[in-house]
C-alpha cells in the first residue's frame, strides 16, 4: 500500500488505493474482497463528508442571520420598548381589576348591611313601640288604682300628683325590665357573634368585621327617653331614630 | 400649527379609547419611574380624566377664550399633586410618543410638529399659572383632625384645622387627601363660614365601596393628618339679589348650605331664608340640633326637615322637591340646591315646573348616587 499520509483522506483515495503482491510462498488476502472493502468504505466516507459540509453552511448561515439581526439599531430596541410598555400596562390593568374588584366587594358588603340594618331598625320601632305601649297600659292602670285619700292638703292635687308617681314609677319599672331582658340576650348575641368571627374562615376576615361593626356599631344617637310626661305621647324622637337601644331590642329577636 | 390636522390626529388617536391612556402612563412610567409615586394605586378614574382633558384640549384648540382658563385651572390644581415644572417635558415626550404610537402610518413631521407646538402652550400657560399661584398659596394645605363625631351610621362630621390660613367663599368645596388613602382626593364642601380660629367642618356621607369616604368617616381619628386642596365651586349667595333664600339639601349636600347660612347670619340685613333638609330616614337628620339652634336664634331662618322613606314620619314626609313644593312659597326667591345628582335634577326641575326662572336657581351637583 502506498503511503502518502500527508494528503487528506479522501473516498478517492480509498478507492484508488494499490497495494502490492505478496512475495512467494507467503499467503495473499483476496483481492477482489479487499477491493469490494474498499469500496464501501470510500463510499462511507463520501457521505459523511457531504453531511459535514452541508452542516457547515448551515452553521454559518445562522450566525450570519444572527450577527445580522444585532447589527441593524434603531428598530430592535423601539420594538423593545413598546414590549415594555404593554408590559407594564398589561400589569397596571391587573392591579387595577383587583382594586376594582375589591370595592366592589366591599360595595356589596356595605349594601347588604345596610338593608340588614333597615331590616332590623324597622323590627326594633314596633317593638319599642309596643314596649312603651305596655308600659303605658300597666302605667295607667296603676295611676287609676291610686286611692281617694281624705288629706287636708290641697287634694285633687295630691291625688294627681300620686297618680303621676305611680304612673312613672310602673312605667320605668315595665321599660328597665324589658331594657334589661333585651341587653342580656344582646350580651349573648354578641357573645356568640365573636364566636363565630374567631372560628370563623380566615378569608375575608376584614370585610366580615367591617360589615359587623356596621351593624353593631352602637355609638350613634342614643335614642333616649328624654322626658315622660303623664300624657303617654311617646316621645318622637324614641319612634323616629330608634338608633341604639332601639337596634339593641331588635337584636334579641334573632338571639337563642 | 395646523388646528384641523392637528384634532383629525387626536381623534384617529381617540378611537382607541383607555388604551391610549394607558399607553401615555406606561411609556411615561417606564422613561421616569419616579413619577408613578405621585399616582394612586389604582389609575382607572386618572386615565379617564386624562383622556377627557386631551379631548377638551382638542375641541377647544382654536378656542384660547375657553381653553386657556381651563390650562391654567388645571395648571393650578396639579400643585397639589406635587407636579413641579421639570415634571412637563417628561410628559411632553411621552404624550408625542403616545400620539404617535396609535397615529400609526398617518403620523409624519408635520403632525409631529403641530403637537409639539401645542404642548408647547400647554406647559407653559399651566406652568405660569402654577408659578402665579405660587406666590399666593401653598401647593396644599397641611391640616390636623381636631373632631370627629360619628352622628349616624353614615355620616361623620370632621372638625380640622389647617396649618396655614384658607380662605373661601361660603358654599364652596376643596380637595382632601387622607395619609389612609394616599393619592386619591375626594371634595368636600366646608360646612362653615370662615372662622377666626380658621377651623372647617366637613360632613362626611360614606358611600358604598368609597374609599376615601369611608376612610374619613371610620378610621381618620382625632390627631390625623390630612391634605387640603385650594377651594373651589360656584355655588355661592348672590349677594346682589334682593329676593328670599330657599335652600334645598339633600344629606350632606347641606354642608355648603349650612355654610352660606351661617355667612347670612353675618349680614346687616340676612334676607329671609326657608332650608329644607332632606334626607331618607329621620334617623339621617345628622345635624338637625344644630340646625333648629340656629332656627331658634335667628327670625329670618326656617328649618324644614325632609323624610322620605319613613311614612310613620311626624313631620314632612316626601323628596325634597316634594316638601318644597308643598311648605315654600317660591315667588321671588333664589334656590340653592346640593345633593346626590338625582336630588339636584329633580329639585330643579321641580322649581323650573314652579315656574322659578333658571337664573334663580343654583346647583353645586355633588356627584354621588342615591343608593
Amino acid at each position: 500500500m502506498t503511503r502518502a499520509n500527508s494528503e487528506p483522506l479522501t473516498p478517492e483515495r480509498v478507492r484508488l488505493a494499490t497495494f502490492s503482491s505478496s512475495r512467494l510462498g507467503r499467503r495473499g488476502l483476496d483481492e477482489a474482497e479487499v477491493r469490494a472493502f474498499c469500496e464501501f468504505v470510500s463510499d462511507g466516507l463520501g457521505r459523511l463528508l457531504n453531511d459535514n459540509n452541508m452542516l457547515q453552511e448551515e452553521v454559518h448561515r445562522l450566525r450570519g442571520r444572527l450577527l445580522e439581526g444585532k447589527g441593524n439599531p434603531g428598530v430592535q430596541p423601539e420594538d423593545a420598548h413598546v414590549q415594555a410598555v404593554y408590559v407594564l400596562s398589561k400589569a397596571q390593568q391587573t392591579a387595577d381589576r383587583y382594586v376594582a374588584d375589591a370595592q366592589e366587594y366591599s360595595r356589596e358588603l356595605a349594601e347588604d348591611a345596610h338593608l340588614r340594618r333597615d331590616e332590623i331598625l324597622r323590627e326594633a320601632k314596633v317593638r319599642a313601640s309596643m314596649i312603651l305601649e305596655e308600659a303605658h297600659a300597666s302605667a295607667s292602670r296603676a295611676a287609676s288604682a291610686v286611692p281617694d285619700t281624705r288629706d287636708p292638703l290641697p287634694g285633687s292635687e295630691r291625688q294627681e300628683l300620686q297618680a303621676e308617681i305611680a304612673y312613672l314609677r310602673t312605667f320605668s319599672d315595665v321599660c328597665r325590665t324589658h331594657l334589661r331582658a333585651y341587653l342580656e340576650s344582646l350580651t349573648r348575641s354578641i357573645e356568640e357573634w365573636e364566636r363565630a368571627e374567631h372560628s370563623g374562615a380566615l378569608t375575608a376576615r376584614d370585610s366580615v368585621s367591617r360589615s359587623s361593626q356596621h351593624v353593631l356599631c352602637l355609638n350613634g344617637r342614643p335614642g333616649t327617653i328624654d322626658r315622660v310626661s303623664s300624657t303617654p305621647a311617646i316621645d318622637r324622637r324614641v319612634q323616629a331614630s330608634p338608633s341604639a337601644s332601639a337596634a339593641a331590642l331588635a337584636q334579641t329577636r334573632d338571639a337563642p | 400649527m395646523d388646528e384641523q390636522r392637528l384634532r383629525e390626529s387626536f381623534a384617529r388617536v381617540a378611537a382607541y379609547g383607555d388604551d391610549v391612556p394607558l399607553f401615555f402612563y406606561s411609556h411615561l412610567f417606564l422613561g421616569h419611574p419616579e413619577l408613578r409615586g405621585m399616582f394612586p394605586v389604582s389609575m382607572a378614574g386618572q386615565r379617564d380624566r386624562l383622556l377627557n382633558a386631551l379631548g377638551r384640549i382638542s375641541a377647544d384648540v382654536s378656542n384660547h377664550d375657553a381653553l386657556v382658563p381651563f390650562l391654567r385651572g388645571l395648571g393650578r390644581d396639579h400643585r397639589k399633586f406635587g407636579t413641579l415644572a421639570e415634571h412637563y417635558p417628561a410628559v411632553g415626550a411621552s404624550l408625542l410618543a403616545t400620539l404617535a404610537h396609535f397615529n400609526g402610518t398617518a403620523w409624519n413631521e408635520d403632525v409631529a410638529r403641530d403637537w409639539t407646538e401645542a404642548y408647547t402652550v400647554i406647559a407653559q400657560v399651566m406652568t405660569e399659572a402654577a408659578g402665579e399661584d405660587e406666590k399666593q398659596n401653598p401647593p396644599w394645605w397641611g391640616a390636623t383632625v381636631i373632631g370627629r363625631e360619628r352622628r349616624t351610621m353614615d355620616v361623620a362630621v370632621l372638625r380640622v384645622a389647617p396649618d396655614l390660613p384658607l380662605s373661601y367663599v361660603p358654599g364652596q368645596s376643596v380637595a382632601v387627601e387622607c395619609e389612609a388613602r394616599p393619592r386619591q382626593w375626594r371634595f368636600y364642601s366646608m360646612a362653615n363660614a370662615p372662622r377666626r380660629d380658621g377651623t372647617i367642618d366637613f360632613h362626611v356621607r360614606v358611600i358604598d365601596g368609597g374609599a376615601v369616604s369611608s376612610a374619613l368617616a371610620r378610621s381618620v381619628g382625632v390627631g390625623a393628618r390630612l391634605r387640603l386642596g385650594p377651594p373651589v365651586g360656584t355655588l355661592r349667595l348672590d349677594m346682589s339679589s334682593r329676593r328670599g333664600v330657599v335652600l334645598a339639601a339633600g344629606s350632606t349636600g347641606l354642608a355648603p348650605l349650612k355654610a352660606i347660612i351661617e355667612q347670612a347670619a353675618g349680614l346687616g340685613d340676612p334676607p329671609r331664608t326657608h332650608l329644607v333638609f332632606g334626607v331618607r330616614t329621620a334617623a339621617d337628620l345628622y345635624d338637625l340640633v344644630a340646625l333648629e339652634k340656629m332656627a331658634a336664634q335667628w327670625q329670618w331662618l326656617t328649618v324644614t326637615p325632609a323624610v322620605s322613606d319613613e311614612p310613620e314620619y311626624r313631620g314632612e314626609t316626601g323628596t325634597v322637591a316634594d316638601v318644597i313644593g308643598r311648605r315654600v312659597p317660591l315667588s321671588d326667591q333664589d334656590a340653592y340646591i346640593c345633593g346626590s345628582s338625582a336630588m339636584v335634577a329633580a329639585t330643579a326641575n321641580r322649581l323650573k315646573s314652579l315656574g322659578m326662572p333658571q337664573s334663580h336657581i343654583y346647583v353645586e351637583d355633588f356627584g354621588w348616587s342615591d343608593s
